[in-house]
C-alpha cells in the first residue's frame, strides 16, 4: 500500500455533533482513516458509537460539523447541491431496511438508479437483468419488493447499488434485518463482489460473520476509532 | 434524469393512488367544466341574439319611440310624463328629414287570433305592408302565400309560429283561411278601478305565412299577426302608434347620428331614437359583464380544486418522505425531485382539463337544449311568448385553450409549494423518517 494513488475515501479530523433538543451530542469526535481501491472494510461497534453517522458522511448524505471527507481527492464540503447529487450517483448505498421503492418491481428498482443517471432504456434493461442475475435473482425480475423475501430484497438493493458502477459500496447493517441463513448468502455475495469484481466495500455491521470476511476491520466506540485490524 | 423518465415515474406514483388522484382530478374537472359550460353557453347565447338581432333589425334602421330618454321595446314611452303621442302620420314629418329613405309606423296590441276551435293569444301588429316589407326585406318575407300589396283591406299576415305553434307540421292557421282578430278595449271610467271592457273584432283572410325568423329582434316576429295599419287604427280606435321604423339611406355612423338628432329635434325631444348598433353594443356589454361574472364563479371552484391539490400533495409528500430520501441517496438532484412532483400536478391538471372541457361541452349542450325550444303556449290565459330561440353553445378555440391552460396552471401553481418542500428535504433526515 505504498503506491502513490489517491485513496478512494479519506477522512481528516471528522467530527459530527447533533442537537438532541438543547443538548449537543457528539456522534463523531475525530475520525481519520483511509480506504484504498479494492478494499473491504468492516466498521464494528455498539449501537450509538457513530458508525452510521460515519457512513452517511462518507456517502455524502450528510455534512460534517468539523473536518473533511475526500472522495478520490475531491473535498466533499466544497460541492454544491447538484454536485453532491452527482457524487452520490457514483456511490452504491445498501441500507439495513432495503429502502426499495415499493411500487416498482425488482428490475424497476435497479433501473431507477440508471434512469437517474440518464442511461438509455435498452441499456438500463440489459444491465438491470445482468445485475439481478449476478445477485442470483434471475427469476424474480418482475416481483415487487412486497413479493420478495428479506434476503431477496437485500439482493435487489445490492444490484441497485451496483447499477452505476460505483466507486465504492456503502452497506449499513446489510444483514441486520434478515435471517442468519440468508445473511450467510448475502455475505458470500458481498465477498464475491469484492474478490471477483474488485468492488471496494465499506460495511457497518454488528455481524461478526461479516467482520471475519472483511480485509480490514475498525472498531468504533463513542465516536472514535479505538481499534484497527487487518485480517 | 430524462424528461420522459420523470414523467413515467410521476405517472407511476399517481397510478398507485388511483382513488386519491381521481378525486383530486375531479376537483379540476368540475372547475374546468363549469368554466367551459358557462362560457360556451353565454357565447352561444350572445351570438344567437346578435345574429337574430341583426336579421330582425337591419343596421340601416332606427326605431323612434314616444318619450324622451333611452328606451327599447313597446313600453319605452310609457314612463314619459308628457302627454306627447307618437302618431301614425308622424311618418310624414320623419320622411322630410335628410338621410331618411322612408319610415313606417307600427301599432301593436295584445290580442287573439281565432278560427273555429283554435285560438292563440299574441301580439297584433298594424303595419303598412309595402313599407314594412321594404324595410325588413330579409325577414318580412312570405313562406307561403303572398304579402298583399293593394288593396290591403281584410288581409292578415301571420308569423311562422302562429301557423305552426309547436313546430310539428299541424297548421293552426293556413293561407286562405278566414280568421278573426280580437282585441279587448278597456276604458277606465270616472273612478278607478271601474273599467268598461269591449271586444273589438277584425275579420280577414290569411294572405301569407312568414318564413321563420327566429326569436329575437325588434323587427318582425314569428309569433305575431300583421294587419294593415289602417285597419289596426280602426280596430284599436287610435291614431297613436307604438313606434316608427326609419330606414336610412345608408348605415354610416354619421348618418345614424345626424338623423337621430334631427328626429329628436323635430319632435322637441319628446321621442327617443334607438339604433340597432347602439342596442347591440349594450347587449354585448351586458354579456361581457355576465360572462366575466360567471367565469369568476367558475374560477373560484377551480381555486378550491387548487387548494385540494395542494392539500393532497402535502399529505402525499409526508407519506413519501422516505421515498424522496431514497431518490436523493441514489443521486437524484433536487430539481428532478421538484419536477417529479410538478409533473404529477401537470398530469392531474391535464386529465382534469381534458375531462373538464369534455364534460363542460356536454353540459353546455344539455343546458342549451333545455333552455332552447318553442316559447309558444296554447291559447288561454298564457301569453304567447316571442317564439323559440335555439342556443347553440360555442366553444371558441381561445376558451378551449384558455380553460385547458388554466386547469394545468392552477394545478401546477398549487403544487409548487409542496414540490419545493419535497425537493428541499435533506437525504439523511428523509431516510430516517418513519
Amino acid at each position: 500500500m505504498t503506491i502513490l494513488t489517491t485513496p478512494i475515501v479519506e477522512t481528516i479530523n471528522l467530527q459530527k455533533t447533533y442537537m438532541m433538543g438543547e443538548v449537543p451530542v457528539k456522534a463523531l469526535r475525530d475520525i481519520d482513516f483511509k480506504l484504498e481501491k479494492g478494499d473491504f472494510l468492516a466498521i464494528l461497534g455498539p449501537s450509538g458509537s457513530g458508525k452510521s453517522t460515519l457512513l452517511n458522511l462518507i456517502g455524502a448524505l450528510d455534512k460534517p460539523t468539523e473536518g473533511k471527507v475526500f472522495i478520490e481527492g475531491i473535498d466533499v464540503s466544497t460541492l454544491n447541491d447538484n454536485q453532491l447529487a452527482d457524487l452520490r450517483r457514483s456511490i452504491g448505498f445498501v441500507f439495513q431496511f432495503f429502502n426499495l421503492i415499493p411500487r416498482l418491481n425488482a428490475r424497476g428498482n435497479v433501473e431507477l438508479t440508471m434512469a437517474i443517471s440518464s442511461l438509455s432504456k435498452a441499456e438500463r434493461r440489459r444491465r438491470a437483468e445482468e445485475l439481478l442475475e449476478t445477485v442470483g435473482l434471475k427469476g424474480r425480475l418482475n416481483h415487487k419488493p412486497a413479493e420478495l423475501s428479506g434476503g431477496e430484497r437485500q439482493r435487489v438493493a445490492i444490484a441497485r447499488a451496483l447499477a452505476n458502477n460505483p466507486r465504492f459500496l456503502l452497506m449499513d447493517e446489510p444483514t441486520g434485518n434478515i435471517d442468519s441463513k440468508t445473511a450467510s448468502e448475502i455475505i458470500e455475495l458481498v465477498k464475491k463482489l469484492n474478490k471477483e469484481k474488485g468492488v471496494t466495500i465499506i460495511v457497518v455491521t454488528h455481524d461478526q460473520k461479516i467482520a471475519v470476511e472483511a480485509k480490514r476491520t475498525v472498531l468504533m466506540i463513542d465516536g472514535l476509532i479505538v481499534e484497527e485490524k487487518v485480517n | 434524469m430524462k424528461v420522459n423518465d420523470v414523467f413515467s415515474y410521476a405517472f407511476s406514483a399517481i397510478k398507485l393512488r388511483k382513488l386519491r388522484a381521481g378525486l383530486t382530478t375531479l376537483g379540476v374537472v368540475i372547475g374546468i367544466a363549469a368554466i367551459v359550460a358557462l362560457l360556451s353557453i353565454t357565447q352561444g347565447l350572445q351570438d344567437t341574439i346578435a345574429q337574430q338581432f341583426q336579421a330582425g333589425f337591419a343596421t340601416d334602421t332606427l326605431i323612434v319611440f314616444a318619450g324622451g330618454g333611452f328606451g327599447i321595446g313597446a313600453n319605452a314611452g310609457l314612463a314619459s310624463e308628457s302627454d306627447f303621442q307618437l302618431l301614425v302620420n308622424h311618418t310624414q314629418i320623419i320622411d322630410e328629414i335628410e338621410g331618411v329613405e322612408m319610415s313606417a309606423a307600427v301599432v301593436q296590441k295584445l290580442g287573439y287570433i281565432k278560427s273555429d276551435e283554435k285560438e292563440l293569444m299574441l301580439t297584433v301588429v298594424g303595419v303598412e305592408f309595402t313599407k314594412y316589407k321594404a324595410i325588413y326585406s330579409s325577414t318580412f318575407v312570405a313562406e307561403s302565400g303572398e304579402i298583399p300589396q293593394n288593396p290591403e283591406n281584410e288581409t292578415v299576415v301571420i308569423g311562422k309560429r302562429v301557423s305552426d305553434p309547436y313546430d310539428e307540421g299541424t297548421l293552426y292557421f293556413d293561407v286562405d283561411e278566414t280568421v278573426e282578430i280580437k282585441w279587448t278595449r278597456t276604458t277606465s271610467i270616472s273612478v278607478a278601478p271601474y273599467f268598461i271592457s269591449k271586444n273589438e273584432t277584425y275579420s280577414g283572410r290569411v294572405e301569407a305565412i312568414l318564413k321563420e325568423i327566429g326569436g329575437f329582434g325588434l323587427g318582425p316576429s314569428d309569433s305575431s299577426v300583421y294587419i294593415p295599419i289602417s285597419q289596426a287604427q280602426v280596430l284599436f280606435g287610435t291614431d297613436e302608434c307604438n313606434s316608427i321604423i326609419v330606414k336610412l339611406e345608408d348605415d354610416d355612423a354619421a348618418t345614424i347620428e345626424s338623423v337621430s338628432e334631427a328626429i329628436e329635434k323635430v319632435f322637441g325631444d319628446q321621442v327617443s331614437v334607438t339604433s340597432s348598433t347602439a342596442v347591440l353594443d349594450i347587449i354585448s356589454s351586458i354579456f361581457s359583464t355576465v360572462e366575466l361574472f360567471l367565469a369568476g364563479i367558475a374560477a373560484i371552484s377551480l381555486l378550491v380544486a387548487g387548494i385540494g391539490i395542494m392539500n393532497i400533495m402535502i399529505v402525499s409528500l409526508m407519506e413519501r418522505t422516505r421515498e424522496i430520501g431514497i431518490l436523493k441517496a441514489l443521486g437524484m438532484k433536487s430539481r428532478t425531485v421538484l419536477s417529479i412532483f410538478l409533473c404529477e400536478a401537470v398530469i392531474v391538471g391535464l386529465m382534469g382539463a381534458a375531462f373538464g372541457t369534455a364534460t363542460g361541452w356536454v353540459l353546455a349542450n344539455v343546458v342549451a337544449r333545455v333552455f332552447s325550444g318553442g316559447g309558444f303556449r296554447q291559447a288561454g290565459n298564457q301569453r304567447a311568448t316571442a317564439g323559440g330561440m335555439t342556443i347553440t353553445p360555442i366553444l371558441t378555440p381561445s376558451v378551449f385553450l384558455g380553460a385547458f391552460a388554466f386547469g394545468i396552471l392552477v394545478s401546477v401553481i398549487f403544487a409548487i409549494y409542496p414540490a419545493w418542500r419535497a425537493s428541499k428535504l435533506k437525504p439523511v433526515e428523509a431516510l430516517r423518517y418513519e
